[in-house]
C-alpha cells in the first residue's frame, strides 16, 4: 500500500490502518466465503437437477421451528458479542466477560438443538449411502437389516466365539431342553429365510395399490411381518429394523445436508473456543484482549451469516421439479 | 486498537438494539413465509421471498454487526475479488443445473432400472417426468 502508517506507539509501519491480526482475520474470512460457497453452488445444482427432491418432512425429517430457533439463538449471540466488542472498547471488562460467557452458552444451546435435529435423522436412519432409493432398494435394505437382526439375537442367545451362522445352526439343532426364546429365535429366523427368498424371487412387492409411488401402501405381510417381530419379547429388542421407505435423491439430500450443517456446527465449535480464551482471563481480563474479541466477534459473524444462508436454503426452500422446468 | 475506529467512545447500543431487533423480524417474517406457503403462487415465489429475507438479514450482519459500513475503502479491496469468485461460482455452474444432469430418467445401473420399471410399469424409462 502506499500510505504510511503511525502507530499509537510513534513507530512507523507499512500497512492498511487496522491490525495484522484483524487483516489476517478478513482474508481467512474471505476464504471462509469461497468454502461455503462452493457448498451452496453444488447444492444448488444437485438440487434443482434432482425433480422429486425429497422435501416432505416425512422423508427429510426436518424441524423448521427447530432451524428457527436456532436461527434466533445465533442472531442473539451475534448481538452480544458486538455488546461485548463495545464493552471492552469503553473499558468495561466484566461486563464484556459476562456477554462473552452468554454466547459461549448459547453455542452450546445451538448445537444442543442441532443434537436433537441430528438424532432424529440418525434414528430414522437418513444418512448418506444407508437410504433405499427404490423399492427394490427398500426390500433388500429389510431384508439386510432382519439379517442383522437375526445375528445379534444368536449372539444374545449364545455365548461365546462362534459365528452368528454357527450360533444359528447350534440352535436349531438343538433337541432337548429348547427354551422359548430358542423356539422365537428359530421362527424368526424361519421368517428371514421366507422373506429373503420372496424379495430375490421378486415374489413380494412392497407397496399395493396403483397410483404415484408415494401414494402405495406398504404390502400387509411386510407390515404384519414388521407388527409380528418387533412386538416379540425375545426378537423385538434385538429387532432394529426400519419402515421401508424408498426416499428418491434421499442420499444426495442426507450427504448435502449433513455435509452442510455439519461443517456450520464445527465452526460454532471453533468459535467457541475461541470464547474460551478471553473468558479464562476472568477478572485479569484487558484490554490487551480488545482485537482478540474483535477478530472472533468478526468469526463468530461470519458463522452467524452462512447460518442465515443455512435456514431458508434447507429448511424452507422448496425448488420441486416445477421450479426446475 | 482498531475497534476504537468505529466504537471507541462513540454508543453504539441503540443502533445494535435496532439492529438486533430487525433481524428477529426478519427471521420471524421467513418462518412465517414457510408457515403461509400454500398461499404462494408458486414454490419459487417461495424460495425469492425467504432467500431475499436472507440476504436482507446477510447485508445488516455485514454492515452493521462487522462495521464493514464504518471501516475504509480496504474492504473494497479485500472483499472484492472474493464477492465475484463468490458469485462466479454458482453461475459457472448454471449450465448444469440447466440439463439435469443427474436424472432419474438414467437410472445408474441396471438394478435400479429393472427396479423403476417395476415401480410403475405405466411409465417406461424416459417417460417418468
Amino acid at each position: 500500500m502506499s500510505h504510511i502508517q503511525t502507530s499509537g506507539h510513534g513507530a512507523v509501519r507499512m500497512g492498511l490502518a487496522i491490525p495484522n491480526s484483524k487483516l489476517c482475520m478478513w482474508l481467512f474470512l474471505g476464504t471462509e466465503i469461497m468454502f461455503f460457497t462452493a457448498f451452496i453452488g453444488s447444492y444448488l445444482v444437485l438440487r434443482l437437477g434432482s425433480p422429486g427432491w425429497p422435501s416432505d418432512v416425512a422423508d427429510t425429517h426436518i424441524n423448521v421451528r427447530l432451524g428457527g430457533v436456532n436461527t434466533f439463538v445465533l442472531i442473539l449471540s451475534s448481538y452480544l458479542v458486538v455488546l461485548a466488542h463495545e464493552a471492552m472498547g469503553k473499558s468495561e471488562f466484566q461486563k464484556a466477560w459476562k456477554a462473552m460467557l452468554a454466547v459461549l452458552a448459547l453455542g452450546c444451546l445451538f448445537l444442543g438443538i442441532k443434537s436433537i435435529e441430528y438424532y432424529g435423522k440418525f434414528s430414522h436412519d437418513i444418512l448418506p449411502g444407508h437410504i433405499a432409493e427404490n423399492d427394490y432398494q427398500a426390500l433388500q435394505k429389510l431384508v439386510g437389516e432382519s439379517v442383522q437382526a437375526r445375528d445379534t439375537l444368536a449372539d444374545r442367545l449364545v455365548s461365546g466365539g462362534d459365528s452368528p451362522l454357527q450360533k444359528a445352526t447350534s440352535i436349531r439343532g438343538k433337541v432337548d431342553g429348547v427354551t422359548d426364546a430358542e423356539k422365537a429365535f428359530v421362527a424368526f429366523e424361519t421368517a428371514v429365510a421366507d422373506l429373503k427368498s420372496k424379495v430375490r424371487k421378486e415374489e413380494i412387492s412392497l407397496h399395493v395399490g396403483s397410483g404415484s409411488p408415494g401414494a402405495h401402501e406398504l404390502n400387509p405381510l411386510i407390515q404384519a411381518y414388521l407388527d409380528k417381530w418387533r412386538s416379540d419379547p425375545t426378537v423385538g429388542p434385538a429387532f432394529r429394523v426400519h419402515d421401508p421407505h424408498p426416499i428418491v435423491y434421499g442420499n444426495v439430500f442426507a450427504s448435502i445436508y449433513f455435509i452442510m450443517t455439519g461443517f456450520h456446527a464445527i465452526h460454532v465449535i471453533v468459535g467457541m473456543i475461541l470464547w474460551v480464551f478471553p473468558l479464562l482471563r476472568g477478572k485479569n481480563l484487558g484490554a490487551d484482549y480488545c482485537d482478540w474479541v474483535e477478530n472472533s466477534g468478526l468469526y463468530w459473524h461470519f458463522v452467524d451469516l452462512v447460518w442465515i444462508f443455512l435456514f431458508p436454503l434447507i429448511y424452507i426452500v422448496n425448488f420441486g421439479s416445477a421450479a426446475v422446468v | 486498537m482498531s475497534h476504537s475506529e468505529h466504537s471507541g467512545g462513540s454508543d453504539h447500543s441503540g443502533l445494535y438494539r435496532a439492529i438486533f431487533g430487525l433481524l428477529c423480524v426478519f427471521t420471524a417474517l421467513s418462518w412465517a413465509a414457510d408457515e403461509a406457503k400454500a398461499f404462494f403462487p408458486g414454490r419459487s415465489t417461495l424460495a425469492v421471498v425467504v432467500l431475499g429475507i436472507a440476504t436482507l438479514k446477510a447485508l445488516v450482519v455485514m454492515l452493521f454487526f462487522m462495521h464493514l459500513k464504518f471501516e475504509r475503502a480496504w474492504k473494497y479491496v479485500l472483499l472484492g475479488p472474493t464477492v465475484i469468485l463468490a458469485i462466479g461460482l454458482p453461475l459457472a455452474l448454471l449450465p448444469d443445473v440447466g440439463v439435469h444432469y443427474y436424472d432419474m430418467d438414467v437410472p445408474q445401473d441396471p438394478i435400479s432400472q429393472h427396479a423403476f420399471e417395476r415401480l410403475d410399469p405405466a411409465d417406461g424409462p424416459g417417460q417418468s417426468h
